[in-house]
């Protein structure tokens, strides 16, 4: 059976564009508007991917990724984060809420900034999912 | 030596106890209650370190930020946030901030940031002496320091628009894709997708074109006499597909009575456009806003003036800082959907005009812009 991921992302421009990427690489997409609906479909579904947008109304991918890494039955699922904020600002974000938090979460399977490239993002997608 | 510490909060109970706390750790502190403020102790006092809070009226606590970096990027400014300012924590960070600690401001993580802050001021000391030695370095560097500040102005423009060029090159990108899908695999569907999300993102490009040349031409407007419900017209026939895709109603209420008056009709018809555009998307938020959306472009006389044109919302309307900047350039609360440019040329557009623009809004309830121009006589206006 098709591999069910998840695309998270207010554009939507960006998701009919990701959805079509699986779609037609054999993937089964899923979609979510924001980080709220997001981990509904992803409590619900048990995606074997998760492709996250960062800024986004309502919840954040922020603070989604930081909820699913911190669910025990979630945090395995690799995410890939896909966003128009440099990977730079993002990794800094992560290590400064670390040290408030005074927890450790793992880093993303990877992170690409937007406008991602269809061929950059399927190898990704690819290797999350070998 | 104390070392001194400028501290802005518009609360004064935080100052207040942020100060005692401070003053106990062996600075010197000068508090500030808003940003103009800060900024006016920060020019005279030069304090090394400036711990701001995020969210305050009139200037807030990034915009300070900025305006320190700018004036002096050495000094290290640590940002006080409050919980769920998140997004705003990041913003700051992306302006070089040293660091964000969260209210309610526990003692541990504020020493934490102020060690970090010093440490990176000892660094920094120890750098410069190392450099500035070296005689022909210092004049060097001083010559480079002023060119980049120059530089600096130009390329916040360039930057601002390399943003949303990228936005809408990433729309393109993935429409041609999707359309390209549709043609491999006949798929009638991403044949639409795709040609939508192409079609949409070229509309996106054309304006921002259009819009660039008006805020770069410094021109008289084209004076015509006109009708003034016929540029209404226009926007209304051509917007009203965008509202009925989004369930938003959209209605113009003329005045055929109205005589004909002098403007720019192709510079109305952009204002008219740019106001009933922002009126349907504040309507399409679906964050705050569950009742039907609802867009009326109203077109009147008024004592005073040759015409009056209204663009109400009922929409999500707008929070006080929102107000303040809405006509900056590349101020724009639409996400990467938004350039930052049609509020800021719709102005420059009425101020051509020698008109007046303005509106008021409530957040929650919507907004309403209002357009007037003037009366002007054929003979000033060859």
């Amino acid at each position: 059976m098709a591999k069910r991921v998840l695309v998270v992302d207010d554009e939507l421009d960006m998701r009919i564009f990701i959805t079509t990427l699986l779609e037609t690489s054999g993937y089964k997409p899923l979609s979510a508007v924001d980080g709220k609906e997001g981990l509904e479909i992803a409590r619900q579904k048990k995606p074997s991917l998760i492709i996250l947008d960062v800024m986004m109304p309502r919840e954040s991918g922020l603070n989604m990724y930081r909820e699913l890494k911190n669910d025990p039955e979630m945090k395995n699922i690799p995410v890939i984060m896909v966003s128009a904020l440099s990977k730079k600002t993002f990794f800094h974000s992560q290590k400064v809420l670390d040290e408030y938090k005074g927890e450790k979460i793992a880093e993303p399977a990877a992170y690409i900034e937007k406008p991602p490239e269809p061929d950059e993002l399927l190898e990704e997608i690819r290797n999350c999912l070998k | 030596m104390t070392q001194k510490i400028l501290l802005v909060d518009d609360e004064e109970g935080i100052r207040k106890v942020l100060d005692i706390s401070l003053s106990d750790s062996g600075f010197k502190v000068f508090t500030a209650e808003t940003g103009k403020e800060a900024l006016d102790i920060f020019r005279k006092m030069r304090p090394p370190i400036v711990l701001t809070d995020i969210k305050m009226p009139g200037m807030d606590g990034i915009e300070l930020l900025q305006k320190i970096k700018q004036e002096s990027p050495d000094t290290e400014v640590i940002m006080i946030t409050g919980h769920g300012d998140m997004e705003l924590a990041i913003r700051s960070l992306k302006f070089d901030a040293t660091d964000f600690i969260t209210k309610p401001i526990n003692d541990d993580a504020l020493e934490i940031a102020l060690k970090r802050a010093n440490e990176k001021i000892t660094l920094k000391t120890r750098l410069r002496e190392h450099t500035e030695n070296l005689e022909q370095l210092v004049r060097e560097k001083t010559k480079k320091l002023v060119e980049a500040e120059r530089l600096a102005a130009v390329g916040q423009t360039v930057a601002g628009l390399a943003h949303a060029i990228k936005n809408i090159t990433g729309g393109l990108t993935g429409g041609t894709f999707v359309l390209e899908k549709g043609l491999q695999l006949k798929n009638e569907k991403y044949l639409r997708e795709g040609w939508d999300m192409l079609k949409g993102n070229v509309d996106r490009l054309k304006n921002m074109a259009l819009d660039l040349l008006n805020y770069a031409k410094e021109r008289a407007p084209d004076y015509h006499l006109c009708d003034p419900n016929r540029p209404a017209r226009e926007v209304i026939d051509l917007m009203i597909p965008r509202a009925r895709e989004n369930d938003v109603s959209l209605e113009i209420e003329s005045d055929e009575s109205l005589p004909k008056v002098w403007l720019d009709p192709e510079g109305i018809h952009r204002c008219l456009l740019n106001l009933v555009t922002n009126a349907i998307d504040a309507c399409i938020n679906v964050d705050c806003t569950q009742r039907q959306g609802k867009v009326v472009l109203r077109i009147l006389k008024t004592e005073g003036w040759a015409v009056e044109f209204q663009v109400v919302d009922n929409g999500c309307g707008m929070d006080e800082e929102t107000k303040e900047k809405i006509f900056r350039r590349f101020f724009s609360t639409k996400g990467s959907r938004g350039t930052g440019l049609g509020l800021m040329i719709t102005k420059k557009i009425i101020d051509e005009h020698e008109g007046a623009i303005e509106f008021d809004s409530e957040k929650g309830k919507g907004t309403r812009f209002i357009i007037r121009l003037p009366e002007k006589d054929q003979s000033t206006s060859i």
